[in-house]
């Protein structure tokens, strides 16, 4: 009733009152804007460093700059006093009265930077710098001063660097879906000051941001060496790189874990290993082969060491007698490839061990290898039960790496003569006890890393172990053929890129040492 | 169990003649009918009565102090151990664990019935353990090897392998 009446009458004087204040106040917040205005304006033009900052416009390749962009990593004492041009992300900044501090990042390398009102930089100046969004890409103009005390917090401790100009050249968004320096926190050191880790799934959505912090960039560092350790130490043995095709007909390990895609009018499987083809390149003469490329398994696990799709590492050889030649072969490369990263990738594995401490990786020379038996002796030693002819479990796997770190301290064996019962069809059976095979694992920390046999280079006994195995002989037709116009006896393995880096490291996770994951539950980014 | 652990301590003390015991209600409490007296109840009654018997009074204890510890320890067996909960093992076996820091037996340097009972009543977690667990209560695992190896001890228990060295450096635990 009363909001008729109100109506009738016209405003009341609630309203009008109400009114009268949001004038003011609309009043007020022009004038204050309009002042900012010519503030502003005033400010701009007393600005004497206006040209010495700014955002830069687009890079759309307008002109070739004759300036030498000098490598953060690069900046030492020796570049003392020398004025250059760098460009780099700003990793935090802080304003502090008339200077502003700056911490420039490139890759796992950071410096610290300054700009501070003087005869070069105006206040102006020092506010944009200290407005500068985090992540933001900037081109600086410095000079290099030697500072007296140690900057423990950047990588480049005896120098910072004096800014006189600074440009964006990319602007970052204000808000980041996660903070660096929480990604690279040790989880321990979280726990206790209470402050904030980020986890595995967050990372692993903003990968890209993830991918930028020092742990990440030196993870991936090591990984590419570890392939470049691999081709190169195999190529100084003859060996011969080979690419294989990733769609194939048929399963090479059983069926069940395969990825089946539809192939026209027909469907065809995503390679579980090259497996099938560097054996047809071995009958082809070819003699030693490797192959680096993905590799596919449909296996529906969510353990901290299985992914859908990772990098696999395969190498096939013939060999003259025996195939411990093949081992032996295998087990130098791999040495090859930890004293490689020993010898070269310190600063990396460094890094790494800051957030994920881990002991030093260690192995003997020759690579210690033990049979089955001996292993399975040694696990009932401990207490474990197990029958003559069973696999190793996950954990009686760890266990055992346990047992033969403290009786051997290596961190890296090979477990010979596996059960045949086990091991693919193509896999030789050991001449001397039918129960067994010519076939190895090899493990790092406790988990394998590799599988390998020699494999079964007759084709009379290789349709016999394929029926044995309920194999469509339809299917393998082309690969048991290859073997009978002459094969040489031969074998290999195959080793996880990703799983290698991770235990080398001493991660807990296959998804750290792997760019972008695939799990069955990641398919993005 | 109590049937079987009585009849094992009676091995032990090399009593010639085997007692007949029966239970008594859904706990199965050993009862011994004693020929000379009123019968007797309960695992630990009938155990220290056959100490006597055996005329092995050390075994209780050779000081009044060390006679309570093992009285405390036998009470600890039949009212924490018998039939304890899936997730007191943790709390039991850490406890245990900084009992024994400075102990080679319950009742400090001398063997007692107190070890061969709390040895039989912790029988069953011992066995789950991961060998991982094991080095993590290593007090305890040192006590319960030696006693399974006390002559005359383990009877009808399967031994527990226990390894000598430690295979897991402080950083896995």
């Amino acid at each position: 009733m009363r909001a008729t009446e109100e109506d009738q009458q016209g405003p009341s004087k609630k309203a009008l009152k109400k009114q009268q204040k949001e004038a003011e106040k609309a009043a007020k917040k022009a004038e204050k804007q309009a002042k900012l205005a010519a503030e502003q304006q005033s400010t701009e033009e007393d600005d004497f460093a206006k040209d010495r900052y700014g955002v830069s416009a687009m890079v759309q390749s307008q002109q070739k700059l004759d300036r030498v962009l000098v490598l953060v990593q690069d900046l030492t004492p020796e570049k003392a006093d020398q004025r250059i041009w760098l460009r780099a992300r700003v990793h935090t900044s802080r304003a502090k009265g008339k200077q502003c501090f700056l911490v420039l990042r490139q890759q796992q390398f950071n410096v610290q930077a300054l700009v501070a009102v003087g005869d070069r930089a105006s206040k102006q100046m020092v506010k944009f710098a200290a407005n500068i969004t985090k992540e933001s890409i900037v081109d600086v103009e410095a000079v290099v001063r030697k500072v007296e005390q140690k900057i423990e917090s950047c990588s480049q401790q005896d120098v910072e660097l004096h800014i006189e100009r600074i440009f964006v050249i990319s602007q970052a968004e204000p808000r980041l879906p996660l903070q660096l320096d929480d990604a690279v926190r040790p989880d321990a050191d979280g726990e206790e000051e209470g402050r904030a880790t980020v986890n595995q799934d967050t990372k692993l959505d903003n990968r890209v941001i993830d991918l930028r912090t020092t742990t990440s960039q030196a993870i991936f560092r090591l990984q590419s060496g570890v392939c470049q350790l691999f081709r190169d130490t195999l190529t100084n043995k003859g060996f011969v790189e080979i690419q294989t095709p990733k769609i194939i007909s048929a399963a090479s390990e059983g069926g069940a874990n395969v990825f089946t895609v539809s192939y026209f009018k027909t469907s065809a499987y995503l390679a579980q290993s090259p497996q099938l083809y560097k054996q047809m390149c071995i009958c082809a003469d070819f003699d030693k082969v490797f192959c680096v490329g993905p590799v596919f398994r449909a296996e529906d696990s969510n353990t901290h060491r299985h992914l859908t799709e990772f990098v696999g590492l395969d190498i096939e050889m013939a060999f003259n007698y025996h195939y411990h030649e093949v081992i032996d072969s295998i087990t130098d490369t791999m040495v090859q490839i930890f004293k490689g990263l020993r010898d070269n990738f310190q600063t990396e594995i460094q890094t790494v061990n800051k957030q994920f401490p881990s002991e030093p990786f260690k192995f003997l020379e020759p690579t210690l290898r033990l049979e089955y038996t001996e292993a399975l002796a040694m696990l009932r030693e401990a207490g474990v039960e197990m029958g003559d002819e069973d696999d190793l479990s996950t954990p009686n796997e760890k266990l055992l790496g346990r047992l033969v770190k403290e009786k051997y301290d290596t961190d890296f064996y090979v477990l010979d003569k596996y059960p045949l019962a086990v091991r693919p069809f193509y896999t030789m059976p050991d001449p001397n006890n039918p129960k067994y095979s010519n076939s190895y694992d090899m493990f790092m920390r406790g988990e394998e890393i590799l599988s390998g046999a020699q494999r079964i280079h007759d084709a009379q006994l290789l349709t016999e172990r394929a029926t044995h195995h309920q194999i469509d002989l339809e299917k393998i037709k082309s690969y048991i053929d290859s073997f009978r116009f002459g094969a040489p006896p031969h074998g290999g393995g195959g080793i996880g890129l990703e799983r290698v880096c991770m235990l080398y490291l001493g991660l807990h996770n296959v998804r750290q040492t792997s760019m972008f994951p695939r799990d069955p539950k990641r398919l993005t980014p | 169990m109590a049937l079987r652990e009585l009849s094992s301590l009676e091995k032990y003390l090399g009593l010639k003649k085997p007692n007949k015991y029966s239970t008594q209600g859904d706990k199965k409490v050993p009862v011994l009918q004693n020929n000379n007296g009123p019968p007797l109840v309960g695992l630990v009654t009938v155990a220290c009565h056959l100490v006597k018997q055996a005329k092995r009074p050390e075994l209780l204890g050779d000081s009044a102090e060390s006679r309570a510890v093992v009285q405390q320890w036998l009470e600890y067996r039949v009212s924490k151990l018998d039939g304890y909960a899936k997730e007191d093992v943790k709390t039991i076996l850490k406890d245990l664990n900084l009992y024994l820091q400075d102990k080679v037996f319950l009742a400090g340097n001398q063997f007692t019935i107190a070890d061969t009972f709390m040895y039989s009543g912790i029988h069953p977690m011992i066995v789950d353990l991961a060998i991982q667990e094991k080095e993590q209560y290593v007090n305890v695992t040192r006590w319960f090897d030696h006693i399974q190896h006390y002559p005359g001890v383990r009877h009808h228990l399967p031994p527990v392998a226990v390894l000598r060295n430690r295979i897991y450096t402080s950083r896995h635990h």
